[in-house]
């Protein structure tokens, strides 16, 4: 069965496709058939010895992978691999990003799983999240009946959800043209290969000695990642050599909501957050916290 | 060559070489084939449907729909399952436990087996399992001490007693110039050996072939053959490889047994593979303990009273309650001591024999414990342990057969560096910051031997062949076994084909209890020796053979070759006496068991030292052990490199049980929360610092011929309170619940 016989509307929806096109991607999107990429998150939550039901396979698709560089800023196409994102040649200000894509599971989990896929499983402690809000990401949907973009932060809508609509599918994250540093921190009950109590993405752009620009986020904290805008008003304009002392828990706090779970109650997911997201601020501005 | 060799040493020339494992090519090219890769011809695959709910009944499934998904073959359920000749719900021997095996409609535990899909691929058997969408009458759960029914068991572990002591405890606590009581919580952990269990069945008439790791294969046999009315030696169980068994692969279960009656009602092979899931509940695991500790301290820091008691968890409908306590019976010296249990049912899967069981919890609590009574008393840890260093075995007053304790903590101390410990806790920080703290546990686990026997046969060629039904878990069984025997035959092991893994083979006995090695390894030295004194008997009685007239004791066999033992000058090759003698062969066989006389008079110990190194985050709490150094004296190492790699496996055990394992239930509905690898944490590559075993001189004359001791499970012990003495030393806190967590701690640090 060619994907592309799905175009005409006659075709069966086969259990599984793979098209080429995004144009065929979409057609079959639009006939109900699930989108998948790496399954790295598909697959664990799957109790049947198979996906089940009619499977979009995004990775053939061409223009859904890799990163460009276009007039617009960053384009990362929703099907490229957290392994690409951590190897990529990207400003200083990805560096929170590619620090967390280290961070997605292991080796093999990071050759498999996506950049769209870490975004549409909406998990609340989904890596990729917190540095890509700091980076003010957009994502690009698509869909039979056109084309939209919005904030990342109006995309996850809460845990496991989106603001994806019926039959349509994320095609690309984009990020404008990111000043400064970014950086990136996990606190898990070990050392590799868990789920995060508490992350901390930040990116810092230092102009004569002061913090022009601040972004911070923190993740697997609330029931979706947040940005910290009472703390990057509060940096703004600070000497680098204030701007650790100045984090506190008021500025960070509030803004989180945070949850009690079985990996940590909220209390002190509430605290780590302010200790993580001082020791972003004095490895982006140069000093030790 | 071999005239020039020394000898006689005790053990001949391979032992103690740090040989590599003879199954390693094997295992890391893919060839070793374990249960789940036999795939008999017309194959059917098993998928056991489990619980939702901790207790109750199932009230309805739709198997209609299960027996309708194309590729099912049948669907089993409390109402069709055949019968079986032994009742589940009886116990069988000392080791069988209780099982589920569709024999009603109750539910005693979630993922208890409640239906079993046998079908033509994996796949249908699966789907049909899902599709059975049981309905339940679920009655509370009650999977915390406070719902769960208090009671007292007759018996701990295997069959072990309650109660032991000697001495008056109240008076030495009356004495006590301090006294110290204190409570402690461990977790339920579970196996989950690398290598879920799997079983393949196959009938010819009534006889069995099974394809299943297994750590007791001959025992094994006698209790799957109890459940279909077939002699033991009808089935010829396979267990060539495991891949890691920890006490958990010993004894049949139920979706094991169900299984083996699918393929004789079929007619057809039918596997069993567990799912990561499925081993959390039915096969298993190590039961919660809440345990205290009172203590009596005489002014110079010397126990004048230990009572050791521990509640045990186990599930509702059978026994077996972890001997905890047990741990401080034979370690500190005390002129009163008390080891009591008791016990707890909660709606779980029945506990049972895990790693190091009784030990690795009561050693948990012990270790801690007994570095509080050195803070209360101002010493230092290692000071106060060797002022109250046993010479004699406490509670019995037997002598040790060996004991280099003593040893251990001198070398171990000196490797980690302990003398520059500041006795304070607090003090050290390292250069990023991290609040630093040293800690140290005595290490102890006791040295059983399982009744054993081998063959050994040489051959015409001067090459021989040894017998015995070993079970090599990983644990390097292939390895060290042959060693042992072809020392004993006086041959390399490569000359020496080991034929090992299945029940059509001499009895080795069990692979638990750390005793593996002691035991077929005495009945493989035995059954060489028995060879050698044939083969030493032909030529000692032919003229033309230059070793006529020394009789067969009057020769040691080294590489080949007899030679008197009082000239060296006279010998003559094995294959040179065989065929003069014109026989194919001579056969010896052998018998491993502990000697009753020498249990008897004196206590049978190995004994570590464990020191570790542990770093605190001070604003977050994390905890990262950073350097683990452990001595231990186990009587004779057979292989330095297997020992080692025991050793290290133990005290990475230790430091999960530390800070990573536990399995969490739901309070509502009894499940486990985290039954899986991304919610059940071990420790990665990544947690696993610096590590050092040394290997402390014992030789030891009483435990039994080979002086071995055993060294599977003592590596846990000392390893868990070494790694919470050092959180206590880097922050102030002292851990009484394991894992010890985050939060936990965080209160020392603001």
């Amino acid at each position: 069965m060619y994907a592309n016989e799905y175009l005409t509307g006659e075709a069966e929806l086969a259990e599984y496709v793979r098209p080429r096109s995004l144009e065929e991607a979409l057609a079959i999107a639009g006939r109900g058939a699930k989108p998948l990429a790496g399954c790295t998150d598909l697959f664990p939550a799957t109790d049947r010895p198979a996906l089940g039901g009619a499977l979009l396979d995004l990775t053939g698709v061409e223009g859904l992978s890799g990163i460009t560089r276009t007039d617009r800023g960053w384009r990362i196409g929703a099907v490229t691999r957290w392994a690409e994102v951590a190897g990529a040649a990207l400003p200083p200000a990805f560096d929170g990003l590619r620090a967390a894509a280290r961070e997605v599971g292991a080796i093999q989990i990071q050759n498999a799983g996506t950049v769209g896929g870490n975004l549409c499983n909406a998990s609340p402690a989904a890596d990729g999240v917190p540095p890509l809000l700091t980076l003010d990401a957009r994502v690009e949907l698509a869909s039979a009946a056109g084309r939209r973009e919005m904030a990342l932060a109006e995309f996850v809508t809460g845990p496991r959800r989106t603001a994806l609509a019926e039959g349509e599918i994320l095609t690309a994250v984009i990020v404008p043209e990111p000043a400064g540093r970014g950086a990136f921190l996990k606190l898990g009950a070990r050392s590799s290969l868990v789920i995060s109590i508490v992350m901390a993405a930040g990116r810092i752009d230092v102009a004569g000695g002061r913090v022009a620009e601040a972004a911070f986020s923190v993740g697997a904290c609330s029931p979706v990642a947040v940005r910290l805008p009472a703390l990057e008003a509060a940096l703004a304009g600070l000497p680098v050599a204030e701007a650790a002392d100045r984090v506190e828990a008021g500025l960070v706090v509030p803004a989180l909501s945070a949850l009690s779970d079985l990996r940590a109650e909220a209390g002190y997911r509430a605290e780590a957050s302010v200790v993580l997201i001082r020791r972003l601020v004095a490895g982006l501005t140069g000093g030790a916290a | 060559m071999p005239d020039t060799l020394p000898f006689p040493p005790r053990m001949g020339s391979n032992a103690g070489q740090p040989l590599s494992r003879r199954d390693g090519p094997l295992k890391v090219t893919g060839a070793a084939t374990f249960a789940a890769d036999n795939h008999p011809e017309g194959m059917l695959y098993a998928v056991p449907a489990t619980a939702a709910i901790a207790r109750g009944r199932v009230t309805g499934m739709n198997v209609a729909a299960a027996r309708a998904h194309p590729g099912v073959v049948e669907v089993y359920t409390p109402a069709n399952r055949p019968p079986l000749m032994h009742d589940p719900d009886e116990k069988l021997g000392l080791f069988g436990m209780r099982m589920e095996a569709l024999q009603n409609d109750s539910v005693r535990y979630a993922g208890q087996p409640i239906a079993f899909v046998v079908a033509e691929t994996l796949e249908a058997a699966t789907e049909g399992a899902a599709l059975l969408a049981p309905e339940y009458a679920a009655e509370p759960a009650r999977v915390t001490a406070e719902t769960g029914e208090r009671y007292t068991p007759e018996r701990v572990g295997f069959g072990g007693p309650l109660s032991v002591g000697a001495g008056d405890i109240e008076a030495g606590l009356a004495a006590a110039a301090h006294r110290l009581e204190t409570r402690f919580e461990t977790p339920d952990q579970y196996h989950n050996a690398m290598e879920p269990h799997a079983l393949v069945a196959q009938w010819d008439g009534d006889k069995l072939t099974l394809d299943t790791p297994n750590q007791a294969i001959v025992m094994a046999c006698g209790l799957f053959a109890a459940y279909f009315g077939i002699p033991a030696e009808n089935i010829h169980l396979r267990s060539p490889f495991l891949g890691g068994g920890f006490g958990s692969k010993a004894v049949p279960t139920g979706a094991q047994i169900l299984t083996i009656l699918a393929a004789r009602e079929l007619g057809r092979p039918v596997k069993l593979a567990l799912t990561r899931q499925q081993m959390f509940g039915p096969v298993g695991h190590r039961a919660r303990t809440w345990q205290t500790l009172r203590m009596g301290l005489d002014g110079a820091g010397k126990l004048t009273a230990l009572h050791h008691h521990s509640t045990g968890a186990t599930s509702s409908f059978d026994d077996f309650i972890e001997p905890a306590a047990a741990a401080s019976r034979t370690l500190y010296a005390s002129p009163a001591i008390l080891t009591t249990h008791d016990g707890i049912r909660l709606d779980t899967g029945t506990p049972g024999a895990m790693r190091a069981p009784g030990e690795a919890s009561g050693s948990a609590a012990l270790e801690v414990a007994i570095d509080e009574a050195a803070e209360v008393c101002g010493m230092n840890p290692l000071a106060f342990r060797l002022a109250n260093y046993a010479e004699v075995e406490p509670i019995t007053g037997k002598p040790y057969s060996s004991k280099a304790l003593r040893e251990c903590y001198e070398a171990g101390a000196k490797a980690f560096g302990w003398a520059s410990r500041p006795l304070a806790p607090r003090q050290m920080r390292d250069e990023a910051g991290m609040l630093t703290g040293w800690g140290m546990g005595t290490a102890v686990f006791h040295c059983p031997m399982f009744p054993a026997s081998a063959e050994a046969v040489i051959r015409a060629d001067g090459t021989a062949v040894i017998r015995t039904s070993g079970a090599d878990m990983g644990q390097g069984a292939w390895t060290a076994l042959a060693q042992i025997g072809a020392a004993a035959l006086g041959l390399d092991p490569d000359q020496v084909e080991f034929e090992s893994g299945h029940s059509h083979l001499p009895d080795a006995g069990v692979a638990g209890g750390s005793g593996h090695t002691a035991s077929a390894g005495q009945a493989l030295h035995n059954a060489g020796e028995d060879a050698v004194a044939r083969l030493a008997e032909l030529a000692s009685t032919d003229p033309a053979s230059p070793l006529y007239g020394t009789g067969n004791a009057g020769v040691l066999a080294r590489r080949g070759r007899l030679y008197a033992r009082d000239d060296e000058s006279r010998s003559e090759s094995y294959a040179e006496i065989l065929a003069r003698a014109g026989k194919p062969q001579v056969e010896g066989t052998g018998k491993g068991a502990r000697d009753p006389a020498s249990a008897e008079t004196y206590a049978l110990q190995a004994h570590g030292a464990v020191f570790a190194e542990v770093k605190v985050d001070p604003e977050l709490g994390q905890m990262r052990v950073s350097r683990m150094i452990g001595a231990f004296a186990a009587g004779r190492i057979i292989n330095p490199k297997l020992a080692r790699s025991q050793y290290l496996g133990g005290m990475i055990w230790g430091l999960s049980f530390a800070l990573h394992e536990e399995a969490i239930h739901d309070r509502r509905t009894g499940r486990i929360v985290n039954a899986d690898f991304a919610g059940y944490h071990v420790p990665v590559n990544a947690d696993v610092p610096e590590m050092e075993a040394i290997m402390i001189h014992e030789d030891d004359p009483h435990v039994n011929v080979l002086g071995v001791k055993g060294v599977g499970e003592i590596g846990i012990t000392g390893s868990v309170g070494a790694v919470a003495n050092a959180i206590w030393h880097a922050t102030g806190f002292r851990p009484h619940r394991f894992p010890v967590r985050i939060e936990d701690v965080l209160p020392s640090l603001s």
